[in-house]
């Protein structure tokens, strides 16, 4: 008897313990995850931003079960911020709080304040570098997400900012068709400068092709377009031996002064800052501007949403003219980066890792480029025929990127882009003059940045 | 004590409590950021780690920090030693640690991904990337791009790189390396040093001094003026002026700019007499601060009218009516009658709104966002600017909570001389009805 209830206790025993085991190895190889994922800058054409994670989590997931485990991922996307600031607000806002996205997609100069403060995680911490389709990546863009020699982020588009002509405009005013298509070499060779710019944006104007303040129409916010006119008049934005920000007065003056001489010509609006996108968009694509700068992105809006049908025959596309002798044409790329944030879970990271290497892959990566407009990130996507077969692609890679440059990874550049472009909007709306703009600038830049400034 | 005070103390819990955690708390709080240098690259809540990058050796090389010792601080570097087998023979068996030692025993790496790379070649090596990293993690030997969350672990890896460090460039080293926020008073000395700072508080003048004149003198006006109107018309034209209030303030200012915008109804309509279509609201300093004044001027002469329409009526119609016999016309009703009495509600308005408009900017923030050029960009909205929304992402909490601070400490101010001002002793008079 007493052995029969041994071997029964004994059996029990096992059934519970086996069924125990069944249970928590069922638990560990079913794995719910919810990735969040939040992208800032982004209009209806850059829905792969997001997409791109939702498609890698399906290929993760497939990985995951051909090795036996059970992983679901849900992918939560946001990208419905009212605008740059509101969108770092809230990421900021909510990793205090404890509950940043797992994914950003943001600026790349966000990297070097959001390592400081540790709400971002190296990515070469999680992944393998040496793999596919890191190793295929541009290496010149992996050195834009990289930070204190350590790589945070990886790239998640390029583009650049190019000038833009409407050449029925320029046809009126004197330009033949092959003045106009040599615009972009002599650009580049600096013989076509920001003072042709006035002077054509004035001809237009005065001969009533365009209305007062549209000969020259620029962006309406601030942004990174505005450091390149900047370095149209010689102004540098990092000093490469020390790192540090560089203020040089003369540049900034000069390139104060020639918005305010692009107000006095009429050609500019004196309160064109704040114009809303939509109008800017709408009249820029539909020739009501002569002259004007955005960024490579802008082709699928004129394309798209604003109906230009053909772009080529419509609008030439040149480098950022240079302004004086001091400065050179150039234009500035501002790779926007998949970011990984610090969470509480390690193995979160990890996924969220592996689900921004897939989203990387050329072929995915592709389906961005091409439909939002932006250079590729990969070598092998100029093998893929969707980007291969883009007209607009295959030119603007080849016409601006070899000069593009990018804004430094400072923990205070952000500050240094703010101030630089309240001194422009005092200039600009004539509540100061240049040289006084510059003065509070120099005050300001001064005080707030200190040692980390040279003033020049 | 008696019940009856108990029950008074206990009708006060409320209002002490909103006073504590809604009022003293903020205030408070807002006190101790403002004497520390916040911001999104210190975190707030994080407390901060130590960390030594390239930036971290170039602000020291800056500050005079010994080159050679900085040197090696900046190295990168991987060395297979008996140290690093063991460890990883403890976390990932003997096999692999074996590997390791046969083929790379006695080797140095700069950098992770070199070593990563050779420990890829291993037959023994652990499955999964991180796995592998974490493994050469346990061979490295110096401490550039380590993330430490305390001081003492930071230190303890110092100490063993043995740089023979003295306690003043230990301290130096810990300081630069420390990526949380600190205590200073740095914020106050740049308010005061800073052209913008004084830019805002100018605006700040002209934004109060002009907006409280309009909308006590449009409230005054309003009230009076429909005071004799026949009592139906009298609230038909009140209502329409309490729209700007009781208008969300989103659709309240979308009007201004439909009517505003160089496409808008103003230029529109002035297109007819050969005015050239302008943005009413940012063409210039003059027009903004026009558009501002009035935007909140409205809004202000709504809460005016109802607060002076009340007290109009509060005076006995009698009097009024003797002032007629007496011959009074109505210009000297309003001087002699009508004014006199609304001496306690325009002094009450002039108060609450001040204080109520040095602190708002919602308005401004929604219509012109302190444009043209920062032409109307009042403290407050600076401070908001500075602390939680520009564009450059560089969320500065520190100096904006100085920044709040002062218009703290000039509320509390201005409504002690307010009080002073307007001998509230002697506006409410004691009761004459016995306790």
């Amino acid at each position: 008897m007493s052995i029969l209830v041994s071997k029964l206790r004994q059996s029990t025993a096992a059934a519970v313990l086996a069924l125990t085991t069944a249970a928590f190895a069922g638990d560990a190889l079913a794995k719910d995850l919810t990735i969040t994922v939040w992208a800032g800058g982004s209009n209806d054409s850059d829905v792969y931003r997001l997409d791109a994670i939702e498609m890698a989590a399906d290929i993760l997931s497939r990985e995951y079960a051909i090795r036996g485990e059970e992983l679901n991922i849900s992918v939560e996307k946001k990208r419905d911020f009212a605008g740059w600031d509101e969108f770092r607000q809230a990421v900021t806002l909510a990793a205090e709080a404890g509950s940043a996205p797992n994914i950003v997609v943001t600026s790349h100069l966000d990297i070097a304040p959001w390592s400081q403060s540790g709400l971002i995680v190296p990515v070469e911490d999680y992944v393998d570098m040496d793999t596919w389709p890191i190793n295929n990546i541009y290496e010149n863009l992996l050195d834009i997400t990289t930070y204190n020699g350590v790589v945070y982020g990886l790239p998640q588009d390029a583009e650049s900012r190019p000038f833009f002509f409407w050449r029925d405009t320029m046809k009126k005013i004197g330009y033949t068709d092959e003045e106009i298509d040599a615009l972009p070499a002599k650009v580049e060779a600096g013989e076509y400068t920001l003072q042709n710019v006035l002077e054509d944006a004035k001809k237009a104007v005065d001969m009533e092709i365009v209305e007062e303040g549209y000969g020259f129409y620029p962006r309406v916010s601030n942004g990174p377009d505005y450091a390149q006119f900047y370095q149209s008049f010689g102004g540098e934005l990092m000093d490469k031996e020390t790192g540090k920000l560089v203020l040089d007065k003369q540049a900034m003056t000069d390139f104060y002064q020639f918005f305010v001489d692009a107000v006095e010509a009429k050609v500019t609006r004196k309160n064109h800052i704040g114009t809303e996108w939509d109008q800017w968009y709408a009249e820029v694509a539909s020739g009501k501007a002569a002259l004007w700068h955005g960024g490579t992105w802008h082709y699928a809006r004129y394309t798209g949403k604003e109906g230009l049908d053909d772009f080529f025959g419509n609008i030439q596309f040149t480098l950022i003219p240079a302004g004086n002798e001091n400065g050179q044409a150039n234009t500035i790329t501002h790779p926007l980066a998949y970011l990984l944030t610090k969470q509480d879970n390690e193995d979160d990271i990890e996924i969220a890792a592996q689900l921004i290497k897939i989203a990387s892959e050329p072929r995915i990566n592709t389906l961005h480029a091409i439909k939002s407009a932006h250079l590729g990130i990969a070598r092998e996507q100029s093998n893929i025929e969707l980007y291969a077969n883009d007209r607009w692609a295959a030119e603007a890679t080849r016409r601006l990127l070899p000069y593009a440059n990018s804004q430094p990874n400072n923990p205070n550049y952000g500050k240094f882009s703010e101030i630089m472009f309240k001194g422009l909007e005092t200039a600009w709306t004539g509540t100061k003059s240049p040289a006084d703009a510059v003065a509070e600038v120099e005050a300001e830049m001064t005080a707030v940045l200190g040692d980390d400034l040279i003033v020049r | 004590m008696r019940r009856a005070h108990l029950l008074g103390l206990g009708f006060m819990t409320p209002a002490l409590f909103i006073i504590v955690f809604l009022f003293l708390a903020p205030v408070v709080l807002t006190m101790m950021f403002s004497f520390t240098n916040m911001s999104s690259g210190t975190g707030i809540s994080s407390g901060g780690a130590y960390e030594v990058t390239e930036r971290t050796i170039r602000l020291l090389k800056d500050q005079g920090f010994p080159e050679t010792t900085a040197d090696r601080l900046a190295e990168d570097t991987y060395k297979i030693d008996a140290a690093g087998l063991a460890a990883v023979q403890a976390d990932f068996g003997k096999a692999f640690a074996q590997e390791i030692e046969a083929e790379l025993s006695g080797k140095s790496f700069a950098g992770r991904r070199d070593l990563e790379r050779e420990l890829k070649r291993l037959k023994e090596r652990p499955r999964s990337t991180r796995d592998l990293k974490k493994a050469a993690d346990l061979f490295k030997r110096s401490i550039l791009n380590t993330r430490f969350e305390t001081e003492q672990a930071f230190l303890t890896s110092v100490d063993e790189l043995d740089l023979g460090l003295g306690e003043t460039e230990t301290a130096e080293l810990t300081r630069t390396a420390y990526t949380g926020w600190v205590w200073t008073t740095e914020n106050y000395r740049l308010i005061a040093s800073l052209p913008s700072t004084l830019r805002a508080a100018g605006n700040t003048l002209i934004y109060v001094s002009f907006t409280l004149a309009f909308s006590i003198g449009f409230g005054l006006f309003l009230a009076v003026t429909t005071f004799y109107l026949p009592s139906g018309v009298a609230t038909t034209f009140r209502t329409i002026w309490f729209l700007p209030r009781i208008l969300p303030p989103v659709i309240y200012v979308m009007m201004w700019k439909w009517m505003a915008w160089d496409t808008g109804f103003l230029s529109s309509f002035l297109a007819h007499f050969g005015v050239p279509p302008r943005n009413w609201m940012l063409h210039s300093d003059i027009n903004a601060w026009v558009v501002v004044v009035l935007i909140n001027g409205f809004v202000g002469a709504s809460l005016g009218m109802i607060l002076f329409s009340s007290a109009i009526k509060a005076i006995p119609e009698t009097m009024l009516h003797a002032s007629e016999v007496d011959g009074a016309n109505r210009l000297q009703q309003i001087r002699y009658i009508i004014m006199p009495q609304l001496r306690w509600p325009i002094l009450f308005t002039t108060a609450y709104q001040t204080l109520s408009l040095l602190t708002s900017f919602d308005y401004i923030y929604l219509s012109t966002d302190g444009g043209p050029g920062k032409a109307t960009e009042v403290w407050a909205l600076y401070t908001f600017h500075t602390a939680l929304n520009n564009y450059g992402g560089v969320l500065q909490y520190g100096l904006g909570a100085a920044l709040a601070m002062v218009l703290v400490v000039i509320g509390i101010a201005a409504a002690l001389i307010y009080l002073r001002l307007f001998n509230f002793n002697d506006l409410v008079a004691k009761p004459r009805i016995e306790q």
